[in-house]
């Protein structure tokens, strides 16, 4: 019984960097309104530069998050700015803006391939970090550290995101955008450029989670795959747009593999997800949050 | 026979009464207008009667038929067809493409589709764009074409939105015309409209609606020298156009 | 010579040539890349009835090729029945999965489909390959099925050279494009391009548009299937990772958008351009630069988004029109 708590409470806080990983998408869909098929990869690159950054600079994992977030920031900013940008214009009048869907597809598949032929398909770690295999003993139980800090991380980021886009000129100039962007135009606001502020900010929170995750995960070109439709069914589960939503079906989905791996090989807990997902599609596809613009 | 009935339809939008207790009958063959100020609720009455969503309360009767909660494709097929105020062209095809879509609702086959179609772009005057690719035609063609379309589908009931907005006063009066040769031809028509000489000049009965209710109705004559209306509009709509 | 004749001529000249290819390439190697090439046609061009005529974004249709495969597959191993029937019933296996999918999620916004069909293609692939034995079903998991080239012979879909197969999938890919022109100038047809376009206004028409394009999806499904028979009964051998993969089912999308989806020839040309950079980059740089070929698709599907969104056959449609018209004025002027 004390196992199923353990695995309960792990998977909560493994779930909780999903949940990280899927706001930054929720970000840039409560914004853009699109789905960002690429975000998974843009994971991967954030564990790229995190792990190339520690390596490289012999930082402590947790401290490359100075590299790995402007850079995530900065990489979100431009994708926005010169690869979607240009569709957004050309589908100003079309409901569902498709083509946008096609090219992050497309930007999945260059950024999956490209860091292959760059890099290589072995997976790597970083062997000798501070975090790797450290656990902490609480009542009993052992809690991974690492994952500790991941959900940390994770409570902080959403705290922070909900403080900038309530509390902040900026944030709340990109929320006008995203309920109306002819009338935040007519405000002076530029809509462009706080959909490139928008996408960035996604970016920079799929870096942070990168980054949680980099101490005890291995890195490999397509681990953004996994990640990538995890982050689709979490976001689906939540509701689009909303934080809560996003950490609590990261959270969800945590808690089933954890578990679920007592009881099954670790593929089928797979299977069992998508199987939720596609339950949920069918029977409640707004989520469990229902909004579905909520910030 | 009374083609369609509303009996106290109610619409709301979260917090926003759009239309309140509103109650209308249009007798077949008719020629009703709808008029009211902007965001008066007009086009909401039309959405609720074509499908586009349920009145939150009341009930809609076409031929007799509760339709209140039928979806739109179904009420095609019934015999109520609609335009909408801001056209909807499929633009990347032919005019004849368009109206052909239309045709295909009361039959399977493509050549006697094609050939209905080509009797509608007849009608409505615009044979010569039939190969015209939608996208590219003037507004007023377009209009045209989103009649013709409808109706191809071949409707007892028509309900047209607004369908003389952004034309020249010339062409006002040959849509009229159009309008008036539909109704002798079988056609009864609910028609949404702004500009005023155009809709006393069709109209059989003329009904106001303003802040969602129903504040008038009668000849064109009557509403026109009614008090309500005229305060309604503040006076200045009547003489333009 | 009539205006018409003449424009037959370069269709009827590349069947002819297209029929006498396997007469004049005698290296095997060759063969099988021009049999894959034709297979790519006809899942693009099936792929087409759903993602060109219905507008949306199927991503997982590697599914339906899995289901055909090991539905025949498992049908001739164990049962031994014919490749032909499990065909059929691997088909009719794939309409069903394909109508469930699309029904709850075609009223909804495209990427929740696109997201379904990804979902389902994966959950697919992931179960099948940590079963060994569905029931009655030998699946063998991640190990995959193997066809003994025991009898050979038309009703056994067995052949021992590669010319039976160029034929029969060139037959293939010939019915799946009839059969969507036929249905581009039908009711049906019509109805989907309404409602991919305007689905308020086709609504308004008498459209039901998720009907519609339930049936496109059935349809595509049930086509696709078959390409999963015909690559079972052409490679033998069968695994999730082969016949189910995600890779598959984007290269599909991506060659078709590349093409120009909703057009009739657009598939086919994404395919005839693309496969062979996919072919050449992998024989030549398989092992010094892999998945390069992938990078190379997605930087042509970008670019191709940006300036050419109806695909590549656009331009050339007309580049091709345009030549044929010069031609026809010498043709006249002699």
């Amino acid at each position: 019984m004390r196992f199923i708590l353990e695995d309960t409470i792990n998977g909560i806080l493994m779930g909780s960097i999903y949940g990280l990983a899927a706001m930054g998408l929720t970000v840039i869909f409560g914004v853009l309104k699109v789905i960002n098929f690429a975000h998974g990869s843009l994971l991967m690159v954030g564990m790229y530069v995190a792990y190339w950054a520690v390596i490289l600079t012999g930082l402590h994992p947790y401290l490359s998050l100075v590299i790995v977030v402007p850079v995530m920031f900065l990489f979100g900013y431009f994708l926005q700015d010169i690869i979607i940008k240009p569709i957004f214009k050309a589908e100003k009048d079309v409901r569902e803006p498709i083509t946008v869907i096609i090219v992050t597809t497309g930007v999945w598949y260059i950024l999956d391939n490209l860091s292959l032929l760059v890099f290589g398909p072995q997976y790597r770690n970083i062997q000798d970090n501070p975090l790797r295999g450290k656990m902490l003993e609480v009542g009993g139980m052992l809690l991974s550290v690492p994952k500790l800090w991941g959900f940390f991380a994770a409570l902080l980021t959403a705290g922070a995101i909900y403080w900038f886009f309530q509390m902040t000129r900026t944030g709340r100039a990109i929320r006008a955008t995203s309920l109306d962007r002819e009338a935040a135009s007519l405000q002076g606001i530029n809509q462009y450029k706080m959909y490139n502020l928008a996408v960035g900010i996604g970016t920079a929170v799929a870096g942070i989670a990168g980054v949680s995750l980099v101490p005890f995960y291995n890195i490999f070109p397509s681990v953004g795959v996994l990640f990538d439709i995890k982050c689709f069914i979490i976001v689906v589960l939540g509701g689009l747009g909303s934080m809560g939503g996003a950490l609590l079906g990261g959270m969800i989905i945590g808690v089933i593999e954890h578990v679920g791996a007592q009881f099954m090989a670790a593929t089928w807990t797979e299977a069992i997800v998508y199987g939720i997902f596609l339950v949920f599609l069918f029977l409640k596809p707004s989520g469990l949050f229902g909004v579905k613009y909520e910030w | 026979m009374r083609i369609l009935e509303l009996k106290d339809v109610n619409k709301s939008f979260g917090g926003l009464q759009a239309v309140e207790n509103f109650n209308l009958s249009i007798e077949e063959g008719e020629i009703l207008g709808l008029i009211g100020p902007n965001g008066a609720g007009k086009s909401t009455v039309f959405n609720c009667i074509a499908g586009v969503y349920p009145p939150t309360a009341g009930e809609i009767y076409f031929k007799g038929e509760n339709i209140t909660r039928e979806k739109p494709w179904n009420l095609c097929r019934k015999g109520l067809a609609r335009t909408f105020q801001i056209v909807k062209p499929f633009s990347s095809r032919t005019g004849l493409y368009n109206v052909t879509v239309g045709a295909f609702a009361t039959t399977d086959k493509r050549a006697e589709a094609e050939r209905r179609a080509l009797e509608m772009l007849h009608h409505l005057h615009i044979d010569d764009i039939k190969d015209m690719r939608a996208g590219n035609l003037t507004i007023a063609h377009r209009k045209r074409l989103e009649i013709a379309r409808a109706l191809a589908t071949q409707p007892k009931l028509l309900l047209l939105d607004e369908v003389m907005a952004g034309l020249r006063p010339t062409e006002v009066d040959e849509m009229v015309k159009i309008i008036k040769g539909l109704r002798d031809n079988g056609v009864t028509i609910f028609v949404i409209e702004h500009i005023m000489r155009a809709i006393m000049a069709l109209s059989d009965r003329v009904a106001v609606l303003h802040f969602g209710r129903k504040i008038a109705e009668g000849t064109p004559k009557e509403v026109a020298s009614d008090e309500r209306v005229i305060k309604a509009y503040l006076g200045d709509e009547y003489g333009t156009a | 010579m009539g205006r018409n004749t003449i424009r037959i001529v370069p269709p009827v000249l590349a069947g002819v040539i297209v029929l006498a290819l396997p007469l004049a390439v005698r290296n095997p190697t060759y063969l099988h890349i021009l049999v894959l090439l034709y297979l790519y046609a006809y899942l693009t061009t099936s792929w087409n009835l759903v993602g060109g005529f219905a507008g949306v974004l199927p991503l997982g249709h590697a599914a339906f090729v899995g289901i055909g495969a090991y539905t025949s597959t498992v049908l001739s191993l164990q049962y031994g029945i014919s490749p032909w029937i499990g065909m059929i019933i691997g088909g009719i296996l794939a309409t069903i999965a394909g109508v469930i999918i699309g029904l709850p999620t075609f009223k909804m916004r495209g990427a929740y489909f696109a997201l379904a069909t990804i979902a389902f293609a994966e959950g697919l692939r992931v179960v099948v390959e940590n079963i060994d034995n569905l029931g009655p079903f030998r699946l063998n998991g991640p190990r995959g099925l193997q066809i003994p080239p025991l009898k050979t012979g038309l009703l056994n879909f067995m052949f021992a050279t590669k010319e039976p197969y160029y034929y029969i999938i060139l037959f293939m890919l010939a019915g799946v494009l009839l059969l969507t022109y036929v249905i581009s100038r039908s009711k049906l047809g019509h109805y989907l391009v309404a409602g991919g376009e305007e689905p308020e206004a086709a609504m308004a028409l008498g459209v039901n548009v998720a009907r519609a394009k339930l049936t496109a999806m059935a349809i595509s499904s049930f086509l696709t299937a078959f390409a999963g028979t015909f690559w079972a009964q052409f490679t033998l051998y069968i695994h999730p990772k082969s016949v189910m993969s995600l890779d598959i089912s984007f290269e599909i999308a991506f060659i078709a958008l590349i093409g120009g989806r909703g057009s009739i020839a657009g598939p086919v040309l994404g395919a005839l351009l693309l496969r062979p950079v996919s072919d050449f980059s992998r024989i030549y740089f398989g092992d010094k630069l892999p998945g390069l070929h992938l990078i190379i698709f997605g930087v042509v599907l970008i670019l191709v988004m940006l300036y050419q969104p109806r695909g590549l056959q656009e331009p050339l449609t007309r580049a091709y029109r345009s030549i044929t018209k010069k031609f026809l004025g010498h043709a006249e002027a002699a």
